[in-house]
Order: structure tokens, then sequence, then C-alpha cells
């Protein structure tokens, strides 16, 4: 039943989604890249913004390592390893701090403000994760292949602004956008990074690296 | 001369402990780890130095065949955003069921934006190993640690403040994480008398807090010159009242790579002695460069080297030089992990007391195969050739050289 479903999701998601394609300056796509849609249509709808999203740690990790949730909503942090971490953030859009064990799960934290809302340990200091805050309730994260669908309805046609983040971005709380016109229910666009990205840090870690 | 120091600070520290648990009662919260492994082992027929024989295996007594090898209690207890209190308590089976702290330290790491301040308060060990990564300072690796890390294991800890600032990779988006430690110290004074008389040995068996280590009855402490030198060591106590220090510096590159550079020196007053408890302050300082490499996510060499000096006695009549090193090659793949370490290590006696003989020479190779079967429990399997021989041996009539083949099967259960 739920393959079914997902079928028919899929065949009618096809022809009512708006298909980012983003690329870097070489022309390559570029996976994990935010995009999100504002504008008046484009407002999250309450059941959205009721829902608790989950931001976990999993084997030293934030995972996801972005979550895009729209403005105020809560967020629950989840730690599935057996040892402590210590999760904090200075950013702007939201300064906190959680010390938190597998057992002993904490109230969610309500994120109100708009913003790249920058993720770290204080125990395992290579541990990085996002939380981008939008005004929006039609985003997305691109593939591998640098794709994103964003559904759309055709009550939703018209102007838009389009808005891209990618936490290579030299300024974090800068995002990049564009102006778009929609016309259609599933129309194309290519979007090209205008900065150059930073340098991918991919960090090599196991439990062996706790005894910092 | 002066009395041990370490009972004090360690009372010290628990009381300041009690006294935050008032304060801070409603934010503290706390973690407990342990780690159990029953093992299987061949003992071996020359009485170990820690019961005072000249054996170099661990175990020697036929009734510890099937023991538990150890049983490592962790506790963290976090008082406040910044401050967390750690101990961590063993047991071990040799010589007569031994229960003690090995460590037990305050932890100061407040949030930082940029450059992370960090100290640690207490009794703790230097964090020069990259072998020893696991639960009570265990190695993930094999069960018998290298000779370099069972005498660091067995004769150094720190008994004072260390104090950390780092440039975490990720704060600054950089590849490269750098950090420079400093520390001050008092005890560990006696460090570097198994250098001198007994030489390095790999095994597992760590010294805890005020222990008493015994060693083989060697010819020279018959002498005049050596007669208020007990038959054994205390490692970590105060004898001369001075602090010792330890300067490192710790590199990374995107946790690929790294480096720990140490300069260890316990700035111990050759010339002192504390008549009760028949130990001197040895002036015990070496160097210590461990490094790591992950070629990939399951493979990785693990390398460490020290190369140093250790004296006691007023005309500093035991005088030694030393190094020990060794290589490790470790991979993983399903629930397997194999591990392979070659390591060599080598007194040299450079002093003009020819009655007292402590050039060693020790050569080890270590095999072991662990398969995890499920989040606690694992099993395994280690073999270890050693080939040791030292000079005393011979002024005793026993032969220099000691040859030793170790197998252990374990199943660890860690909680």
């Amino acid at each position: 039943m739920n393959k079914l479903l997902l079928l028919l999701g899929l065949l009618g998601g096809a022809s009512h989604a708006l298909e980012i394609t983003i690329t870097d300056e070489l022309g390559k796509p570029v996976a994990g890249t935010a995009v999100w849609l504002t504008g008046k249509s484009w407002q999250a709808s309450q059941l959205q913004q009721q829902k608790t999203y989950s931001m976990g740690q999993k084997d030293r990790a934030f995972t996801p390592h972005t979550l895009i949730v729209p403005s105020n909503s809560q967020v629950e942090f989840p730690n599935f390893d057996s040892i402590l971490h210590h999760v904090y953030s200075f950013s702007q859009a939201k300064s906190f701090e959680l010390k938190l064990y597998r057992d002993k799960p904490l109230a969610p934290v309500q994120f109100s403000q708009a913003g790249v809302v920058e993720l770290g340990c204080n125990i395992h200091d290579w541990m990085l994760g996002y939380i981008l805050v939008v005004n929006s309730g039609v985003y997305g994260l691109s593939d591998a292949k640098g794709k994103v669908s964003l559904a759309i309805e055709s009550s939703q046609l018209g102007n838009a602004q389009l808005n891209i983040w990618h936490e290579r971005f030299e300024n974090l709380d800068k995002p990049e956008s564009l102006p778009l016109t929609i016309t259609e229910v599933s129309q194309q666009v290519q979007y090209q990074i205008k900065q150059p990205l930073l340098d991918k840090l991919e960090f090599l870690t196991d439990e062996t690296d706790d005894y910092e | 001369m002066r009395p041990m120091i370490t009972s004090k600070q360690f009372g010290v520290l628990v009381g300041s402990l009690i006294i935050s648990q008032h304060v801070t009662a409603q934010d503290m919260s706390a973690q407990v780890k342990g780690n159990v492994s029953i093992s299987l082992t061949n003992p071996s027929n020359t009485v170990a130095w820690h019961q005072y024989g000249w054996g170099i295996s661990r175990f020697s007594d036929d009734n510890q065949r099937l023991n538990i090898s150890r049983l490592a209690l962790s506790t963290r207890l976090d008082i406040s955003s910044a401050w967390s209190a750690h101990a961590v308590a063993q047991y071990v089976p040799d010589p007569n069921d031994k229960i003690g702290l090995t460590e037990a330290y305050a932890q100061y790491q407040p949030l930082a934006q940029g450059y992370q301040f960090s100290a640690r308060f207490g009794g703790f060990y230097p964090r020069m190993s990259l072998e020893n990564p696991a639960l009570g300072w265990s190695s993930p690796y094999t069960y018998h640690f290298s000779g370099l890390n069972a005498w660091l294991g067995e004769e150094v800890r720190t008994f004072g403040a260390e104090f950390e600032l780092k440039r975490a990779a990720r704060r600054f988006r950089s590849k490269h994480d750098i950090s420079m430690i400093g520390s001050v110290f008092k005890g560990n004074d006696p460090a570097g008398t198994l250098i001198a008389w007994r030489g390095f040995v790999p095994h597992d068996r760590q010294s805890v807090f005020n222990e008493r280590i015994g060693f083989a009855p060697l010819k020279s402490l018959s002498t005049a010159q050596l007669s208020r030198q007990g038959q054994y060591v205390e490692p970590f106590t105060e004898v001369d009242g001075r602090f010792g220090f330890y300067l490192g510096t710790h590199w990374s590159y995107l946790k690929r790579h790294t480096l720990r550079l140490y300069w260890y020196d316990n700035n111990g007053d050759p010339r002192a002695i504390n008549y009760v408890t028949k130990q001197y302050a040895w002036d015990t300082k070496f160097w210590s460069l461990a490094w790591r490499t992950k070629f990939n996510a399951q493979s990785q060499l693990i390398a460490q080297a020290m190369v140093g000096n250790t004296a006691m006695g007023p005309t500093r009549g035991v005088d030694n030089d030393f190094y020990s090193w060794f290589v490790m090659f470790s991979h993983t793949f399903a629930d397997y992990r194999v591990s392979l370490r070659a390591e060599q290590s080598k007194v040299i006696d450079k002093d003009h007391w020819q009655f007292d003989e402590n050039a060693s020479f020790t050569k080890g190779v270590t095999v072991n195969v662990q398969k995890s079967l499920s989040q606690q429990w694992r099993l395994g399997a280690e073999l270890q050739l050693i080939d040791y021989e030292a000079d005393s041996r011979s002024a005793v009539g026993r032969a220099k050289g000691q040859d030793e083949q170790i197998w252990r099967l374990s199943a660890q259960y860690q909680f």
C-alpha cells in the first residue's frame, strides 16, 4: 500500500514540481544545497509549523547534516549515541546549549528567527551541523546530482524569490537569491552558484577519536 | 622526604565534588560506563615482576589461567556547562585482587567560539598515547599494550593541573586542528624505577593511585649504595617537593593524520629519598612522539616513539638512557578487527655503578583478532611473542634472555 502511494506521489509530483538543478562555478552539480522559495504564496502552513523536527546525533555526527525548518517551529535533538553530546550554537538566529544523553531526551527547542544556526559539540569538536530556519513552507536540499524538486500547486504560480545556501559559502549568513517567475507547475530551473565554494571539510572519525 | 601527596590531592578533589553537588544539584547529570574482560591465558612459569619475580608476563599463577583481566568503571558527572568531574576505577586480579582509581579529575571546558581553552585538575593520564583511546585508557586494538604505553600506564600519571589551548579545525573552517598543552604536577618522582630495574615489557596492567609495585630481587639491592631502596616502586609519590612539568602539542589533519609530541620532565631531584617508603626521586625526562594515519575508514597505522633518560642517587649512580617504539597496523572488516604490532625497547646503562646492571632489550610482536557480537559483547584472541634480555639477570645466575609466548582469549562486555 505504501509503495503504491509512493508511486502515485512520484507520478503526481513529477508534473507538479519546480525542478531546480544547482551547479557550481564550473558547472558541476552541487549536493547539499539548501533552496527555498519566499514570497506571499510560499509561507509555511500552520501544519508545517506545528510539526516537531528532529536533529539527531548518531556515530558522532549530526543527522541530518543540514535541516531546513520553517520559522516558529520546534526541533528536538535525540542522541542515538551511548556517549554524551554537548550541543551548542552561537549563531545570531538562535544561540543555545544542551547536554544530551541517550536515555534523557530534552524538550524541543523553538526556532523563531529566520537564519542559519550552526551547531557544534563541545566534546567532539569536529561535529558540525546546520539548521536553516526559513520564512517559507517550500524548501529542499539538492541531491548528489544537484537536483531538488519543490512541490507546487497551480494556485502558487507567479513571482517568487529563489534562495540558495550552501555550507561552503564564505559568508554563511548571506544566501544567494534569484527572482523567479513561475509560469507552470512543472517548470525546470538551472541555477549556477555565483561565488567560489570553500574546500570540503571531510573529517574521518571513528569511536577511537573520543579520546581527545 | 615529604609525605605522599596523592591521597591528599584526591581528598581535596573528592571534597570539592561533594561541595559542588550541593550547590548545583539541579543541573547535574551523570554517565557511568564500564568494561569487563574475562580472559583465558597461558600463565608463565616465571613469577611476574609485580609478585617480586623475574617474569615478564603479567600472569604467572596457575589459578589465574581463567580470570577477569580487568574491570573498569568510568564515570562522568556534569556539574555545569563548563565543569565536569571524571573518575575511573579499575579492578585487576593480579597480584591480589586490586581495586583502585586510575584517574580522578575535574575538567573545565567552557563553550568557545574561537580558540578553546580547557583545563584538568586532579590525577589523570597525559594524552601522549594514540594506542589507548578506549574506556579506562585501554586499547581497542590489542589486549597487551606496547611496552611503551604499558610503562606509561604503570609509572606515569599527572597529579596536578593541565591546560590546553586548541584551535579546533571546524571552528576556523580549517583542515588542521592544533593545540598546545602544558602541565605542572606533583608526585611521580619514582617514575623510571621500572625502566632501570626491569625494562620495558608489553602488558596491560595499569597502576592505581597509591599503588606499590614490586620487581625482581636484584642482586644490586643488597649493596650498601642501594640499601635504602625498597624492592618496589610507589610511582606516583612525592619525594623531593619539586614540581614536574610536561609540554605537548597535538596536530591533526581532517582527523586523518594525527601527531602528538610531548616533552615530559618530572624534575626529580636524584639526591632526594624518602627513608620511610624507601623511594628515591628519579630525574626522568623523555620525548614522546605519537603518530596515526587512517588510510580509510577501515585501515590505520599507529606508531609511537619515546626517547629519554632517567637517573637516581646523589652522584647519579643509576643513570640510564632509554628508547621505546612500536608500529601497529589495524584493519576492520565486517564485525572483525585485526591488529598487528611490532615493538622494540632498549635501556642503556651509562653510569659508573658496575654492580647495578640496568641494560635491557625487549622486542615483541603482537597479533590480535576481535569480533563484535553485539554492541556489548566482543570476543577475541591474541598472541604475543616477546624476546627480552636484561644484564641484571646474569648477576643472579639466570640466563640473560627470556622469551615468552603469551596467548589470551578474551570476552569483553561493555556497558
